[in-house]
């Protein structure tokens, strides 16, 4: 390779320097990107492994939980069912660790501070036992100790800043006995169950201060929920080992709960559920974001890699393209083709080296810190470990330059392959139009059958501008879909179209909550909201039982979304439900068909009518009549509707398990989706920058390539503001196409993102709004044809007469 | 009164060791309906003052009027607005438009100029012997057919004044003789002044007038009989 080529070539592409630039920052970008979401996903990883680990740091987590949804079990049979479940233990590969009962249940923090005042809770009786331990890692975040006597308590480290609660504080709670008692502060940290700090089990983390979970002995959570000794209503069973919970029946999980839910059910009448990890909410659902995580940032760094690849690409074919007469003057002069070749082979390599570069010294000191820290501040969970692995660096590198040498291979072996005799000629040059194109054409004016046959005059280059542009399209893109999807998702039930107001929990003593509403002159509804499963199938749905199941206002205080078929009948033989969207993904069912659902020991028929859409969980809703006669409750919520100047206060609390308050949950999600738009918004702005840079690197290369004929017609007399136009139809055609093309590459692409990470406790489907589809075709138009003033320019400074000697020489 | 009236027309370009003095004090006159070859050796000055007179350059200094009135000069709209009203330009590459047939090629500069008149494209095909020829794209057809296009292009909008700039020094000498009658032909029938420079001093037989520049200088200027 002869170094006055390269460094001919070197200077060649200096010449382009604002489209080198572009590509130089788009890998920079691509390496960035990896570095940081890598670094967040290795870490996580890493977290979640060490904090469930059974050892003297790990909380040692449960494989199964075994849980009675409709009461609490007294202390013989609670022991009955952990010996039976030893005795029969209904697996041969696994091994019972431990089977340990526990006692939970829901409640209400109580402020001083007027200003917080009632806070939903959920309280967990917890002795010092063998299997899901509190976490209290050595980390500026905890401190303290676990609680040993009745009146202490460990508060969770989420709910810590938005209560200014201290070790040594006394808190007083209640857990829906009718008072509410003064517990002690010993310690402050974290609960497998509540890792991902979210209120039931809503997609995003609750804001500080409105909700609490604490710790207790069992003692300590007895006397505050007026229960008797020994009363519990979790079975925890920890397996040797770590069966995969992904993958249930080849780890033996599978059979393990089934047999498990034939020894309860045989030996106990309550309706009892029986689920391993995945129907953890917080577990599953940390599972799937660091797993989304994990899968996520080889993509993002190769999707940006191929852009900045395929903009190389196009580049470097318009570099021979230019050179095309130099190169046959050299292979006419008898240099080989393989010292024509190397250059534009090593020429990415060098974009790609500086890219990575600029990309992986600020991707390891500031992107990859980042990353973790806002980890750390939405998910509250403190990273002991900040290990940034140096394979993961030379991974996301090593990919990145790969991509970028390819883009060049092409090129180098076309620039190689040019026929010295045909270049010189000119025949290179000559190709013949479409006749297709001509005929579909005729008819139009010659400037509109110019600007349409032009702008589809080179196939190959347009499909690679339209997959560039719909990659970066799709980062831009993604964010908008999501977005849009999520909508109704982060505010479930909470949106404008539900007329509720406060939510009270209860559990056989809704009378008191009855009384109360009476009292206050509140509305009230009742709703079931039960746990069960498909038969034969151990992954867990929500069952609500509606009064009236209807999706006019003002018939319910709870409205349901009805994507497909018809609304359900109340007291059929067979009960009538509406299925969520998720189950007939993951289950086939379909409008008309009956399946049968268990209830702990019992199970019941349904006829599907219909599909709801908006649940993130699989749901199924039935009228609360139906329902109530299969579980053998009246309601479980109570909904209230307030009048004006009534607020739910410290006598609904103490009568209540919890309280949910419309008001309070949708300001939190606001809040969240605030605190997010400055990502959001710096995540679109990249998307932007990117689809921008492929645009105006295509279209400068489409006018560049046009400067003979854009000349010649400037000679013969065309004026500018003529041509102008002809470039702004013509922009305006490629933003168009670019836009349709790029919106649909958005949502294929974003429905194959989430489809990835779509699990059984996380389900979503990609719906973009109209608004949606023409911002994002909108913006690709206002790119392409906000680069016709910058052509306009070009033609305006053309120096016709260097022009005229160009085209007569 | 003369179609083009030019006085002491210089063009000067000032290079950082020197200044070129590509014209060098211009003066001539050319009445309707002349074709006038301009002669002369590589930097002479031909391609300089082809280029002024069609609005393409700036002079330097001197008086350029047509038909009367002053050339604009410097600012770049006034001149393609000139050019599109009075001149008409041929290449020595033809630089037809690829994407376009025979017959779109001419419509497009009518359509950016005074109006789309398909009659009138398709008269000057004929007149051009490629009234056959009208839907074929330019790589389709022979160098020499692809000047004829690009002359009944540059009468398309009729204009007064038809520049070429070695119009044949792309073609082979039997096919460089059909394309200059087809010029004439074509010139006559429209009356079209003509000025065309050119290496070849056989062209010469086709003009009514020689002018011979050198050094910036017209040397020789004479009538010819054809």
């Amino acid at each position: 390779m002869s170094m006055l080529l390269t460094k001919r070539l070197a200077r060649s592409l200096w010449r382009t320097k604002l489209r080198l630039s572009a590509v130089i920052l788009m890998v920079s970008i691509g390496v960035f990107a990896g570095i940081a979401f890598g670094a967040y996903a290795m870490s996580v990883t890493t977290l979640y492994d060490d904090i469930y680990e059974d050892d003297e740091q790990g909380v040692n987590l449960p494989d199964l939980w075994v849980e009675n949804n409709a009461g609490n079990w007294n202390a013989t049979t609670a022991e009955n069912l952990c010996q039976e479940i030893r005795d029969q233990w209904p697996s041969d590969t696994l091994e019972l660790d431990h089977c340990e009962p526990r006692l939970k249940s829901n409640g209400q923090f109580f402020s001083e501070s007027a200003e917080i005042g009632m806070v939903p809770s959920v309280w967990h009786g917890i002795d010092e036992g063998e299997v899901d331990k509190v976490w209290i890692p050595e980390h500026d975040c905890c401190s303290g100790r676990m609680a040993t006597a009745a009146n202490e308590i460990v508060i969770d480290q989420h709910a810590v800043e938005g209560l200014n609660i201290e070790v040594g504080d006394t808190v007083r709670i209640s857990a829906g006995a009718g008072f509410a008692l003064n517990y002690t502060v010993v310690g402050i940290g974290f609960h497998s169950n509540h890792l991902y700090f979210t209120i039931g089990e809503e997609i995003i983390p609750a804001q500080p201060g409105t909700f609490v979970t604490g710790y207790m002995t069992d003692e300590g959570l007895e006397v505050l929920a007026n229960f008797t000794a020994g009363e519990s209503n979790l079975l925890l069973i920890d397996v040797v080992g770590t069966p995969d919970s992904q993958a249930a029946d080849e780890s033996g999980l599978a059979d393990l709960i089934t047999g498990i839910s034939a020894i309860v059910s045989e030996n106990n009448d309550s309706p009892t559920g029986v689920y391993d990890r995945t129907g953890v909410h917080s577990v599953e659902f940390l599972r799937a974001d660091v797993e989304g995580a994990m899968k996520t940032y080889p993509i993002v760094t190769g999707m940006i890699a191929i852009v900045a690849g395929i903009t190389i690409f196009l580049s470097l074919q318009r570099l021979i393209q230019t050179q095309a007469k130099e190169i046959a003057v050299l292979r006419t002069l008898g240099v080989k083709r393989m010292s024509i070749m190397p250059g534009y082979a090593i020429a990415p390599i060098f974009i790609g080296g500086i890219g990575c570069v600029l990309g992986a010294i600020p991707g390891v000191l500031f992107g990859a810190p980042a990353m973790v820290s806002m980890y750390e501040s939405i998910i509250g969970i403190p990273i002991i470990d900040h290990s940034l692995p140096t394979s993961l660096v030379i991974q996301i590198v090593v990919t990145a330059m790969l991509i970028v040498f390819l883009s060049g291979l092409r090129p180098a072996w076309q620039a190689s392959r040019l026929q010295p005799l045909e270049v010189l000629r000119g025949q290179h040059e000559i190709r013949v139009s479409s006749r297709m194109l001509q005929k579909m054409t005729s008819k139009l004016p010659a400037t509109v059958g110019l600007t349409i046959r032009s702008s589809v005059r080179k196939p190959v280059r347009m499909m690679f501008t339209f997959l560039a542009v719909g990659l970066s399209m799709l980062i831009f893109g993604s964010m908008i879909i999501m977005m849009d999807s999520f909508g109704d998702i982060f505010l479930g039930g909470l949106d404008e179209r539900q007329s509720w107001d406060a939510q009270a929990f209860t559990m056989g003593n809704e009378d008191a909550i009855l009384e109360w509403a009476d009292e206050n002159d509140a509305e009230h509804e009742f709703m079931i909201v039960f746990p069960g499963n498909p038969e034969g199938d151990n992954r867990q749905l929500t069952a609500y039982g509606l009064e009236n199941v209807t999706t006019e206002a003002g018939e319910s205080m709870y409205l349901v979304y009805l994507s497909e078929g018809d609304l359900p009948s109340e007291n059929q033989t067979i009960p009538e439900v509406l299925v969520d969207e998720g189950l007939n993904y993951f289950l086939d069912w379909e409008i008309g068909e009956t399946h049968s659902i268990e209830f702990g020991t019992k199970t019941v028929e349904v006829k599907i009518t219909g599909f709801t859409r908006g649940e993130l969980s699989r749901t199924v809703y039935f009228h609360r009549a139906d329902l109530a006669e299969v579980v053998g409750l009246e309601a479980t919520v109570v909904m209230l509707q307030l009048p004006d100047g009534v607020e739910t206060d410290e006598q609904l609390a103490q009568s209540s398990l919890g309280i949910t308050v419309r008001e309070d949950s949708v300001d939190a999600v606001m809040t969240l989706l605030e605190q997010q738009q400055g990502i959001f918004l710096a995540i679109q702005g990249l998307g932007i920058l990117i689809a921008v840079a492929v645009l105006f690197n295509t279209l400068v290369m489409n006018l560049a390539e046009r400067d003979t004929e854009l000349a010649t017609l400037r000679v013969l007399g065309a004026s500018n503001n003529r041509l102008g136009l002809m470039l702004f139809g013509e922009h305006l055609g490629i933003g168009l196409i670019g836009g349709i093309l790029g919106c649909i590459f958005s949502i294929l692409g974003t429905k194959f993102m989430m489809s990835s990470f779509v699990t059984w406790t996380a389900y979503f489907t990609v719906a973009p709004s109209n608004e949606s589809i023409f911002l994002l075709i909108g913006i690709v138009v206002f790119i392409s044809i906000s680069l016709t003033p910058f052509g306009m320019w070009r033609i305006k400074k053309m120096d016709l007469v260097e022009k005229v000697k160009d085209l007569s020489q | 009164m003369s179609l083009v009236e030019i006085s002491d027309m210089k063009r000067h370009y000032v290079m950082p060791s020197e200044t070129v003095k590509a014209l060098d004090g211009i003066d001539l006159s050319i009445d309707k309906g002349e074709r006038i070859i301009l002669l002369g050796p590589s930097g002479s000055g031909k391609t300089t003052l082809l280029n002024c007179v069609a609005a393409l350059d700036n002079p330097t200094a001197g008086k350029y009027t047509f038909e009367g009135h002053e050339v604009p000069r410097g600012h770049s709209e006034k001149m393609t607005s000139f050019r599109r009203e009075n001149i008409g330009y041929v290449f020595q590459f033809f630089n037809l438009l690829q994407d376009l047939t025979v017959l779109e090629n001419i419509l497009l500069i009518q359509e950016l100029s005074d109006g789309r008149d398909k009659n009138r494209a398709l008269e000057l095909l004929k007149l051009v012997g490629l009234e056959g020829e009208v839907d074929r794209f330019p790589g389709e057809i022979s160098g020499g057919q692809q000047q004829r296009v690009a002359i009944a292009r540059s009468l398309a909008k009729s204009p007064k004044l038809l520049l070429g700039d070695e119009l044949t020094g792309n073609l082979d000498s039997a096919t460089s003789t059909k394309v200059m009658e087809v010029l004439v032909k074509a010139c006559e029938a429209e009356e079209i002044t003509v000025i065309m420079v050119t290496h070849d001093e056989s062209l010469a037989k086709y003009a009514t007038r020689v002018v011979r520049l050198d050094s910036g200088k017209i040397i020789s200027d004479e009538k010819v009989n054809n």
